[in-house]
C-alpha cells in the first residue's frame, strides 16, 4: 500500500511573462498545472492523449499539446497561454479576427486553435488556405466545420502583415 | 395569417459583433470544469469492463484505505439512496416497466456502463481508488448484432421482458396497399446507417453541491435540456429544491441531453453522502464508450413508382439497434415523424419499426435524431428510382417535389410546411454547380479511368418541437408529454439605462446571446452591444418552460418568440412612461439610440402639443435617455404616471400561435411533429480513387432556405458545422465493436473524426423563404445540414463508381468499404 505522500518536485516556470515557483507531483501534466495549480482555465482539455489540441500552449515559443508535457518538463522554460495574448485590455489581432469572423461557436477549441495559429503565423506569415488547414490539422473543432476558423486566420495574417484585410 | 411584424431597427440581417466570442477568444469562457467550490471533492466513475455480466460481489475496503479517499458509491447505495428514473416518452413503448437506476445495480449491459463511483480529495486519488475496488462479475454471453439479438435462443439483456425486442410498432398514412396495387413498378432496397456521434470537444462535466440539512441541491452541469436534469434529480432523489446552473457548454449536438442525467445523479449522490461539493468530469474514452451513440438503423424499403418517376407510396421496415438501455427505445423511430415525407408529394407511407436491445452503448439524440436516417431512405430511394427508370436523379426529384404554390403544405401525417421553393432551390443548385458541365467532365475522366461523381440530396429541416408528437404512437403517455411548447424571456431596462435580457434556455455555441440582442435591440432602438444577455442559465432565475432546450431546433421559434414579445411589452411601457414625462402622446415618440424623443417631422410641429414641452424650432427636441427613464422607474414615485407599476421589467412566455391543427394527434394519428420547415439542396462532387478507395470531396454546395436570417455569420456557421459533421459521418466516423461487444474506437483518432484537412470547403447560398407563421419569418438552422449530407455523399460516391455498377447501401464509406464494394461488384 502506498500511504506515504507522493514526492514533489520544484518547478520554476515563466507563464505569460510572470515567474512561478511551485511544488508538483512528478506525474502532474502541464495542462493540469496551468488549469488547477495556476488557475489559468483558458487552456482546455478534450482528450488528455494528444489528439484534440484543445490544450495547446506555446512552450518556449513553439506550440505544444500541454497534455503531453509534464509540468516538471516546463521547469526553466516559458509558457504562453491564451490569457497571455491581450495587451492593455485589447485583444491580440488573431483573437480579434476569431471574434469578427465568427471563427468559433462553443469556444471550447478556441484557445488551442488561436495558439496553434499563432505558431503557424510566426513560421509562415502569408499562409495559403492549404497551409492553414495543414497547420490546424492537430486541433479538432466539432462545431464550425473549420470554414470560419480558416477565414479568421487568413484575416489575421493580413492584419499582422500590415495590409488591409480583403473583406470580400 | 401573416403576423410577422418586422422590428424597425437595423441590426437584424447583419453579422453584428458577437457577444460570446470575446470571452471565448480570450480564455474567459466559463465551462463547468473551470469552477471550483470550497471543500470540493473530485469524483471518478468505475465502468464495466464487460459487455454483459451479472454483478455478484463488491468489495471496497481497499479503496477506502487509500489516503485522500472520502467515499465510495456502491450499487447498494444507489438502490437505497435513489429511485429509478421515471420512464420518459422514449420508453413509452415498453409494456413492462424496467427500473433503470443511475448506475448498474445487478447487471451490466455495455462496456463502460457505470457501476460505482468514488469521491476523493483530488482527481488523481479518485482514479487511483478505482483500481482498488473489487467487483466480482459473472460474465454472460454478449449480444452484439441485431439479428443475433432477435434469435429465439439469444441471451436476454432484460430477462423480465422475455425478449430483446422490447418494442415493435408502426405508423401508416394514406392507403399504402392501394398505392402499391396501382403502381407500375416497385423499387426495393436494403439500407443501413451506422453508429456515430458528434463527440463534443468538452466531455460531460458536473458539480453537485448538496445541503442535506436543508434538502437542497445545486448542480452546475453542461446539460442541453434542463428539464431532463430537473426531473432526474427531483424524482431520483425526492428533493424539492433543485437548482440547475448551466454555464458555457463545449458543444452539445444532442449528446448532452439524456445519458448525462445518470452522471449528475451519481455526482449528487456522492455530494449527499459526503455533505461536500463534488466535481466529476468524464474522460474521453468514457465518453466514447458510454456517452451515447446515434442509433444504427437498417431499413427494408419498397417504393411504389410510376413510369414518369412519381413515387406513389413508400413502405419502410426499420430495425433500430438501441444498445444496452430501454430509456431511449423509440427515439430514432419517432423522430422520423418530423420529416416523414421529406420534400415530396407522396401521399401513402408506412413505417414499421423494431427496437432491439444489444450489449452496446445506449443511443441518444444526435444532430437530427433519426431525421438523417429518414432523409437517407428517401434520397437513396430517389436515386434508385432514377436508375431503374433511366431518368436523371434531378428529374426524378423534380417530379416529386412539393410545388412552391402549395405552401403552406400539409403532409399526410399532419406536418404543415410553412414555406418553401424546393424546385427553385434545386434549379439554382444545378446552375451554380454547373451540373451539365460536370457530367461532361465526368465522361471525359471516365475515359481515363478516373471516377468523378456528382451526388444530390434534398431535405427539409424541421424546427420547433411539439411535445405531443409521440402521442401519435403512444396515446397513453399524456401525462409525460404535454403538448406544443413553452419558453420564456425576461427583459429589463436597468436603473443605469442598460438593458438586460434573460433567456429561458442554455446554449452550446449557437450565439443565442448575439442573436437575441439583435432582435430586442431592434425593437428598442438600441444597438445590440448595449444589451447584456445574462449567462449562465440558472433554473431558479430563468423564465423557462417545456421548450427550454438546446435541442429540437427550438431556439428560433420559442426563444426568439419570447424575447421579441418581451421586448415589445417593454417598449410599450417605456413609451407610456416617456409619454407621461414628456407630456406627449406615446404615438408621437420614437426610440432611438437608447433614448425616447418626439418623432421629427422635418418642419416645425403643427400638431397640438403639451404646453410644457412644446418644442420651438430652435430648441433641442425633448428627449429622455434610458438612464433618465430608469431613474424615474426605480426611484421617483412622484413622476410616475397614475397606476403605472414601478420598474421596467417584462417577461413573456411564448407558445407557437399557429400550432393548430394537429397540435395533438387526431384519430388518424396526424400530428405536427415540428412547426417550421427549413430546407436545403446539397450537391457533392467527389473523386474516388478506385485503387485505394479514397474519396476526395472536390466541391460541396448547399442552397439553403432558413427563412429570415437574423445573423448571416451565425447561420452560415451552423450550416458549415452540421454539413462538415454529416460528411465526416458518411466518409468514416464510426463506433466499431468487435464480435465480443468491445468498443474498438476509444479515441478520437480511432473514431475517425475529420480534421481541417479532410473537411472540404463548403459553399453556401441562401434562398430564404420567410415563414408566414413566425415572429420575423425565421426558421431553423442548427441540425440542418447534418440531415442531408450523409445521403449526398452516398449519392456522389455511387455516381462516381457507376462504371463498376456499385450500389451504395450503407455508411460509412471508408476506403476499405469502397474498396470492398468495387471488388464485390466488378469482377
Ligand atoms: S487535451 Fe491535449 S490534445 Fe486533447
Ligand atoms: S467551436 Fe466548439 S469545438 Fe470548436
Amino acid at each position: 500500500m502506498t500511504s506515504e505522500a507522493p514526492v514533489k518536485h520544484a518547478v520554476r516556470v515563466q507563464v505569460n511573462e510572470r515567474q512561478y515557483e511551485e511544488e508538483v507531483e512528478g506525474r502532474r501534466l502541464l495542462v493540469h498545472f496551468l488549469r488547477e495549480t495556476l488557475g489559468l482555465t483558458g487552456t482546455h482539455v478534450g482528450c488528455v492523449v494528444g489528439e484534440c489540441g484543445a490544450c495547446s500552449v506555446l512552450l518556449d515559443g513553439s506550440v505544444v499539446k500541454s497534455c503531453l508535457v509534464l509540468a516538471v518538463q516546463a521547469d526553466g522554460r516559458a509558457v504562453v497561454t491564451i490569457e497571455g495574448l491581450e495587451r492593455n485590455g485589447s485583444l491580440h489581432p488573431l483573437q480579434e479576427s476569431f471574434v469578427s469572423r465568427y471563427g468559433l461557436q462553443c469556444g471550447y477549441c478556441t484557445p488551442g486553435m488561436i495558439l496553434t495559429a499563432l505558431d503557424l503565423l510566426a513560421r509562415n506569415p502569408r499562409p495559403t488556405e492549404d497551409d492553414i488547414r495543414h497547420g490546424l490539422a492537430g486541433n479538432l473543432c466539432m462545431c464550425t466545420g473549420y470554414m470560419q476558423i480558416v477565414e479568421a486566420v487568413r484575416e489575421a495574417a493580413t492584419v499582422l502583415a500590415g495590409a488591409t484585410p480583403d473583406l470580400a | 395569417m401573416i403576423s410577422a411584424e418586422r422590428p424597425q431597427g437595423t441590426s437584424v440581417g447583419k453579422s453584428v459583433r458577437s457577444h460570446e466570442a470575446p470571452r471565448h477568444a480570450s480564455g474567459r469562457g466559463h465551462f463547468v470544469d473551470d469552477y471550483r467550490l470550497p471543500g470540493m471533492l473530485h469524483a471518478a466513475v468505475l465502468r464495466s469492463p464487460h459487455p454483459h455480466a451479472r454483478i455478484v460481489g463488491f468489495d471496497v475496503t481497499e479503496a477506502l484505505g487509500l489516503p485522500g479517499m472520502v467515499a465510495v458509491l456502491t450499487p447498494d447505495d444507489v438502490r437505497s439512496m435513489s429511485r429509478p428514473f421515471a420512464p420518459g416518452r422514449y420508453a413509452a413503448g415498453l409494456r413492462t416497466p424496467v427500473p433503470e437506476y443511475a448506475s448498474a445495480v445487478d447487471k451490466v449491459r455495455y462496456v463502460g456502463e457505470p457501476v460505482a463511483a468514488v469521491a476523493a480529495r483530488d482527481a488523481a486519488t479518485a482514479e487511483d481508488a478505482l483500481d482498488r475496488i473489487v467487483v466480482e462479475y459473472e460474465p454472460l454471453p454478449p449480444v452484439v448484432g441485431t439479428s443475433e439479438a432477435m434469435r429465439r435462443d439469444a441471451p436476454l439483456l432484460y430477462e423480465e421482458l422475455g425478449t430483446n425486442v422490447p418494442w415493435r410498432g408502426a405508423v401508416s398514412y394514406g392507403d399504402v396497399d392501394a398505392a402499391f396495387r396501382e403502381a407500375e413498378l416497385v423499387v426495393r432496397d436494403r439500407l443501413k446507417m451506422h453508429r456515430y456521434s458528434s463527440v463534443p470537444l468538452e466531455t460531460f462535466a458536473c458539480i453537485a453541491s448538496a445541503d442535506p440539512t436543508n434538502a437542497t441541491l445545486t448542480v452546475w452541469v453542461n446539460a442541453q435540456v434542463p428539464d431532463v436534469i430537473d426531473d432526474a434529480l427531483r424524482e431520483g432523489l425526492g428533493l424539492r429544491d433543485v437548482r440547475i446552473i448551466i454555464p458555457d457548454i463545449g458543444g452539445g449536438f444532442g449528446q448532452k441531453i439524456h445519458l448525462i442525467r445518470k452522471y449528475v445523479l451519481i455526482t449528487a449522490l456522492l455530494s449527499l453522502k459526503t455533505s461536500r461539493p463534488v466535481k466529476w468530469v468524464e474522460d474521453r474514452s468514457g465518453h466514447m464508450m458510454a456517452g451515447g451513440h446515434a442509433c444504427a438503423q437498417e431499413w427494408d424499403v419498397e417504393a411504389a413508382v410510376q413510369r414518369d418517376g412519381t413515387v406513389l407510396g413508400l413502405r419502410v421496415r426499420e430495425t433500430d439497434d438501441v444498445g444496452g438501455s430501454i430509456s431511449t427505445l423509440t427515439i430514432h423511430f419517432t423522430n422520423k415523424l418530423n420529416n416523414l415525407f421529406n420534400t415530396y408529394t407522396t401521399q401513402h407511407l408506412s413505417l414499421e419499426g423494431s427496437s432491439v436491445v444489444t450489449n452496446k452503448c445506449p443511443v441518444v439524440p444526435n444532430r437530427g435524431i433519426g431525421k438523417p436516417g429518414m432523409c437517407f431512405v428517401w434520397e437513396r430511394t430517389m436515386d434508385r428510382v432514377a436508375q431503374t427508370l433511366g431518368m436523371s436523379p434531378v428529374e426524378v426529384r423534380t417530379v416529386n417535389l412539393i410545388p412552391s404554390d402549395q405552401f403552406p403544405y400539409q403532409t399526410p401525417n399532419g406536418n404543415i410546411y410553412d414555406s418553401g421553393d424546393y424546385a427553385g432551390m434545386l434549379r439554382r443548385a444545378m446552375e451554380r454547380i454547373g451540373y451539365e458541365e460536370l457530367r461532361e467532365e465526368q465522361a471525359r475522366l471516365r475515359e481515363q479511368g478516373r471516377c468523378l461523381g456528382v451526388g444530390l440530396a434534398v431535405a427539409v429541416e424541421p424546427g420547433g418541437r411539439n411535445a405531443a408528437r409521440d402521442l401519435a404512437l403512444f396515446p397513453g403517455i399524456k401525462g409525460v408529454s404535454g403538448s406544443g411548447g413553452v419558453n420564456g424571456a425576461t427583459i429589463r431596462l436597468e436603473r443605469s439605462g442598460m438593458v438586460t435580457l434573460l433567456l429561458g434556455s442554455p446554449n452550446c455555441g449557437q450565439s443565442h446571446e448575439t442573436t437575441t440582442s439583435q432582435i430586442v435591440g431592434d425593437v428598442l432602438g438600441l444597438s445590440p452591444d448595449r444589451i447584456s444577455v445574462i449567462s449562465p442559465f440558472d433554473s431558479e432565475v430563468a423564465p423557462w418552460g417545456s421548450a427550454a432546450a438546446n435541442s429540437g431546433n427550438n431556439f428560433h421559434l420559442y426563444d426568439i418568440g419570447a424575447a421579441h414579445d418581451a421586448a415589445r411589452k417593454l417598449r410599450e411601457r417605456i413609451l407610456t412612461l416617456a409619454g407621461h414625462l414628456l407630456n406627449t402622446d406615446p404615438e408621437d415618440l420614437v426610440l432611438e439610440d437608447g433614448a425616447v424623443s418626439r418623432r421629427s417631422r422635418g418642419t416645425p410641429d403643427q400638431d397640438g402639443v403639451g404646453p410644457s414641452h412644446a418644442p420651438s424650432p430652435h430648441s433641442p427636441t425633448p428627449r429622455l435617455t434610458f438612464a433618465e427613464l430608469g431613474r424615474v422607474a426605480y426611484g421617483n414615485q412622484a413622476l410616475l404616471p397614475k397606476g403605472f407599476e414601478p420598474g421596467l421589467q417584462e417577461t413573456s412566455y411564448y407558445t407557437f400561435p399557429h400550432a393548430e391543427p394537429f397540435v395533438v394527434p387526431d384519430e388518424q394519428g396526424r400530428v405536427r411533429a415540428q412547426f417550421t420547415f427549413s430546407a436545403a439542396v446539397h450537391i457533392a462532387v467527389v473523386e474516388v480513387d478506385p485503387a485505394t478507395g479514397e474519396v476526395e470531396v472536390q466541391r460541396y454546395l448547399i442552397v439553403s432556405d432558413n427563412g429570415t436570417i437574423i445573423n448571416p455569420s451565425v447561420v452560415d456557421g451552423q450550416i458549415y458545422g452540421s454539413a462538415a459533421h454529416g460528411i465526416s459521418v458518411a466518409l468514416g466516423e464510426a463506433f466499431v465493436y468487435d464480435e465480443d461487444g468491445r468498443l474498438l474506437t476509444l479515441t478520437l483518432t480511432d473514431y475517425g473524426k475529420s480534421t481541417a484537412l479532410e473537411t472540404p470547403r463548403i459553399e453556401v447560398e441562401h434562398r430564404p423563404m420567410p415563414s408566414p407563421f413566425t415572429t420575423l419569418g425565421q426558421k431553423a438552422a442548427g441540425e440542418g445540414a447534418a440531415i442531408p449530407s450523409p445521403a449526398a455523399i452516398a449519392s456522389a460516391v455511387e455516381d462516381a463508381l457507376q462504371p463498376f455498377g456499385v450500389r451504395v447501401r450503407e455508411l460509412p464509406l471508408t476506403p476499405e468499404a469502397i474498396w470492398r464494394l468495387i471488388g464485390s461488384s466488378a469482377r
